[in-house]
C-alpha cells in the first residue's frame, strides 16, 4: 500500500490487494495517519483491489465519516467488477463518489 | 436406531466434499475461503459464483473469529464443503455464544460501519440455517447451483483456463475412474451370464466376493426372502457366518436390515449412528460402519445385501456404492430366473407323477367289461385331468350273477389313484361277499377305515349284484349317487337310494341294500356324481332329471347296454358343449335286452 498526497487537497492510496477483516483496521489507521485537515478529496485506487469483505466495507465507511468531519469526499478510483457488485448489493455505491476512468 | 449420517454417507445430491480447518484469527479463515473458492472453481463451479461462495465463507469465518468465546479461541474453525449436480452446500462449525437467525435481515443504514456481514451471507444464498449446539454451533449456507446448460462465449484465456481446471478434475477423477473402469468388467462379465442356469449360490458367492473387493469392504452378508421370512444365504469371509444371528424377529425397531427392507432405502451405520446391541448384525459388525441395501426386480423385494468395514472408518465413496447397486440388480435377476427355474422343474416332476397315476389308474379299469345274456353291461370312464379319482370294477359271480362296483375316491391325483388301487385290492379280496353288496361294503369300510381316515380321505361306493337267474338286481351304497332303475311303461326311472355313510368315516357303518327286478326291455344307471353335476358353458348343472331322460330315451329305443352308453355320451357332451370337464365322468349300463 502506497498513500502519498499529489497536491495539498489530495491524499491518493494505491496498491491496495484485500480490504479485509484482517487488514481492515490497520489500513484505516495508516491512512488517517497521513491525513491532513487541508486534504479534501482521499482517493482509494480499487482497481488491485481482488476481495473486499464486511470490515473492508466499514472501513471505507469510517473514512468517509472522518471525510466529511473535514468537508472532503472519498473517491473510489476504478472498482474491479466484484468490488463494484459488493457495493451495489450493500447499495453504498450511492454513499460513494466512484470513478471509472 | 441407525440413520443416515450426515457426513459421512454418500448423498446423491453431494458428488464430491471436503473438510477444512482454520486457526481462530481472521488470516487463517481468510485463507480458507480463498482455498473453498479454488475447490469450487475446480469442481466446475462458475468463477463468479465461486466468488460469491468466498465472501459468504469468509463472512461467516469472520464471525467465528470475532466473538469465539475464551475457551473456543483455542479450537479451530471447520468448513465443510459439499457440491453436487444442483447444489452446493457449505457448513462453518464456530465456538460463539451463537447468535439468532432472523428470517428478514435488513441493511443497517448507510453510516453504519459494522453490521452487513449476515446481510451479505443471506444475499449470497438461497437457504440458511444456524444450527446452536453446546460449545459449538454450526452455520449451514446453501445455494442452487445455475444450470450448466447455457455456455456463454468465451475467450482463448478463459478456454486455456477452462482446459487446466479439466486436467486437474481428470487426475483427481483418476482414482475414481479406474474403480469405475473394474465395476464396469465386473457388470459386463455378470451380465453375460443372466438367463443362465448358472448354481446361484455360486454366482452370489463370486458376485459378492467382488462387491467386497471393489468396494474396499471386508464383510458382507446376503440375505434373501424365503416366503416372508428374510433367511441368511451367504456371509462372506464365511468363517463369519457362525457369529450372524438367524433374523427370525420382526422387529423393525431393532434391525437395519428390516428397515431397509420396510423403507427401500439405503440404511447407514456406525459412527454416531452404531448399530443397537440388539441388532441380529451386531455380533458381526459391533461398532464398525457400514450399510444396507435392499434389492429387488420390479416391485418384487428380494433381499438384502449389508456391507460393512472392520478395518477402515473411511466413508463409502458413491461410485462404491452405485457399484453394489448394479450388481444387486444382477443378483436379483438371477434369483428370479432361478425361481423360475425350479418352479419348472418342480412342474416337470408332477407331471411325471401324474402320468405314473394315471397308468395306475388305467390298469385298474377292466380291460373288458362281461355280459350275461339276455343281459349287456356296457361301461365308461372319462377322466377330467390326468388322473381322477373314479374307479369302477365289472366281476363275474358264480356261474349267473354279475358284481358292478363304483367308486369315487376323494380327491385327484396320486393319492386318489393309489386308494382307487387299495379299494379295488380289497373288493377283489371278497369274493364270498360279491352276492351281498351291503355286507361287501361293511366288510371293506372295516377292512380301510383306519387307513382312510388317518390321512383324511374317503370314498364313495356302490355295489350292485345282478342277479341273472332271478332277473333282479341287488344295490347298496355309501355315500354314493342312487342307482337309475327304468322299466318299460314307466314315466320315470326308480330311484334306489339306500345311501349310507361314505367307506373311511365310521369303521361301525352297517350298510343296507335294496333289491328289485329287472324285467324285458328295463335298464340300469350307476354312476358318479360327475355326471349329474356336469356344467354348460352358461354355469348350469346336467342334472339328475335329464340324466334320467337321457336313459329312458335310451332304453325305450329297446337297445343294448353299448347304444344306451353311446346315447348318455353324446347327451352329456352335447350338454357340456364347449364348458371344460371339471370332475370324472363314470358309469356303467346295464341292460335287459330283448
Amino acid at each position: 500500500m502506497k498513500i502519498q498526497s499529489p497536491t495539498p487537497q489530495t491524499l491518493v492510496v494505491t496498491g491496495l490487494q484485500e480490504l479485509v477483516a484482517g487488514n481492515a483496521s490497520q489500513m484505516r489507521d495508516a491512512i488517517r495517519a497521513e491525513l491532513k485537515p487541508a486534504h479534501t478529496v482521499l482517493d482509494l485506487d480499487l482497481s488491485t483491489v481482488t476481495f473486499l469483505d464486511s470490515s473492508g466495507l466499514g472501513t471505507l465507511i469510517s473514512l468517509h465519516k472522518t471525510m466529511r468531519t473535514q468537508n472532503g469526499t472519498v473517491r473510489l478510483i476504478k472498482p474491479t467488477p466484484n468490488v463494484h457488485q459488493i457495493l451495489e448489493l450493500t447499495r453504498l455505491h450511492r454513499v460513494f463518489e466512484i470513478v471509472n476512468s | 436406531m441407525a440413520t443416515r449420517p450426515q457426513n459421512t454417507a454418500p448423498q446423491p445430491a453431494y458428488l464430491q466434499a471436503v473438510e477444512l480447518t482454520a486457526a481462530c484469527d481472521y488470516a487463517a479463515v481468510r485463507e480458507a475461503a480463498l482455498f473453498a473458492k479454488n475447490w469450487l472453481v475446480s469442481h466446475r463451479l462458475p468463477e463468479t459464483d465461486a466468488a460469491g461462495w468466498e465472501l459468504a465463507i469468509a463472512e461467516a469465518g469472520n464471525n467465528a473469529v470475532e466473538y469465539v468465546t475464551a475457551e473456543g479461541r483455542a479450537l479451530p474453525v471447520r468448513f465443510h464443503l459439499a457440491i453436487g449436480e444442483n447444489e452446493v452446500e457449505v457448513q462453518v462449525t464456530d465456538h460463539t455464544p451463537g447468535f439468532e437467525l432472523k428470517g428478514d435481515i435488513e441493511l443497517p443504514d448507510d453510516e453504519s460501519e459494522g453490521g452487513r456481514g449476515l446481510f451479505l451471507i443471506k444475499s449470497l444464498t438461497d437457504e440458511l440455517a444456524y444450527l446452536r449446539g453446546r460449545g459449538e454451533n454450526r452455520f449451514v449456507l446453501r445455494k442452487r447451483r445455475a444450470s450448466t446448460a447455457a455456455i456463454p462465449s468465451l475467450d482463448i484465456l478463459e478456454l486455456q483456463r477452462r482446459l487446466a481446471e479439466t486436467e486437474i478434475a481428470l487426475s483427481e477423477m483418476g482414482e475414481e475412474l479406474s474403480s469405475s473402469y473394474e465395476g464396469l468388467v465386473a457388470m459386463f462379465r455378470y451380465s453375460a451370464e443372466l438367463g443362465k442356469n448358472a448354481d446361484l449360490g455360486d454366482f452370489a458367492r463370486r458376485l459378492l466376493a467382488d462387491v467386497l473387493q471393489l468396494t474396499e469392504t471386508d464383510l458382507a452378508v446376503l440375505r434373501v426372502f424365503q416366503g416372508t421370512n428374510l433367511e441368511t444365504f451367504l456371509v462372506l469371509p464365511s468363517k463369519d457366518e457362525a457369529a450372524l444371528p438367524v433374523l427370525t424377529d420382526l422387529d423393525v425397531s431393532r434391525s437395519v436390515e428390516l428397515e431397509a427392507v420396510k423403507t427401500r432405502e439405503d440404511i447407514w451405520f456406525g459412527g454416531r449412528q452404531p448399530l443397537a446391541g440388539t441388532d441380529p448384525l451386531h455380533g458381526l459388525a459391533g461398532a464398525h460402519g457400514g450399510f444396507v441395501h435392499a434389492f429387488g426386480a420390479g416391485d418384487q423385494l428380494l433381499g438384502t445385501i449389508t456391507l460393512i468395514r472392520r478395518q477402515s472408518h473411511a466413508a463409502f465413496r458413491s461410485a462404491q456404492v452405485n457399484i453394489l447397486h448394479t450388481l444387486a440388480d444382477f443378483l436379483a435377476i438371477q434369483i428370479v430366473n432361478a425361481r423360475l427355474l425350479d418352479e419348472r422343474t418342480q412342474s416337470r416332476v408332477t407331471r411325471r407323477e401324474l402320468e405314473i397315476a394315471a397308468n395306475i389308474q388305467r390298469s385298474l379299469l377292466p380291460v373288458s367289461v362281461p355280459s350275461l345274456p339276455p343281459f349287456s353291461v356296457a361301461a365308461s370312464c372319462t377322466n377330467a385331468r390326468e388322473v381322477g379319482g373314479d374307479f369302477y370294477d365289472v366281476l363275474r359271480v358264480g356261474e349267473d350273477g354279475l358284481l358292478i362296483f363304483i367308486a369315487d375316491v376323494m380327491g385327484k391325483g396320486v393319492p386318489a389313484a393309489f386308494f382307487a388301487a387299495v379299494l379295488r385290492s380289497a373288493v377283489h379280496s371278497m369274493p364270498a361277499l360279491y352276492s351281498e353288496p351291503a355286507a361287501l361294503l361293511t366288510s371293506v369300510n372295516r377292512t380301510l377305515c383306519d387307513d382312510l381316515s388317518r390321512v383324511d380321505m374317503f370314498v364313495t361306493a356302490q355295489a350292485v349284484f345282478l342277479d341273472v337267474a332271478n332277473r333282479r338286481v341287488t344295490a347298496a351304497s355309501a355315500g354314493h349317487c342312487p342307482l337309475l332303475l327304468w322299466q318299460p311303461g314307466q314315466p320315470a326311472a326308480q330311484l334306489m337310494d339306500e345311501a349310507n355313510v361314505p367307506i373311511g368315516i365310521d369303521i361301525e357303518a352297517e350298510y343296507k341294500e335294496a333289491s328289485a327286478p329287472l324285467p324285458p326291455g328295463a335298464a340300469a344307471l350307476i354312476y358318479t356324481d360327475g355326471l349329474t353335476e356336469a356344467c354348460n358353458p352358461m354355469g348350469e348343472m346336467y342334472g339328475l332329471e335329464r340324466l334320467n331322460q337321457s336313459l329312458i330315451a335310451g332304453a325305450a329305443e329297446k337297445k343294448t347296454a353299448d347304444t344306451i352308453r353311446e346315447a348318455v355320451l353324446a347327451d352329456l357332451n352335447a350338454f357340456r358343449a364347449a364348458a371344460p370337464l371339471t370332475d370324472d365322468q363314470t358309469f356303467v349300463v346295464i341292460s335287459h335286452n330283448l
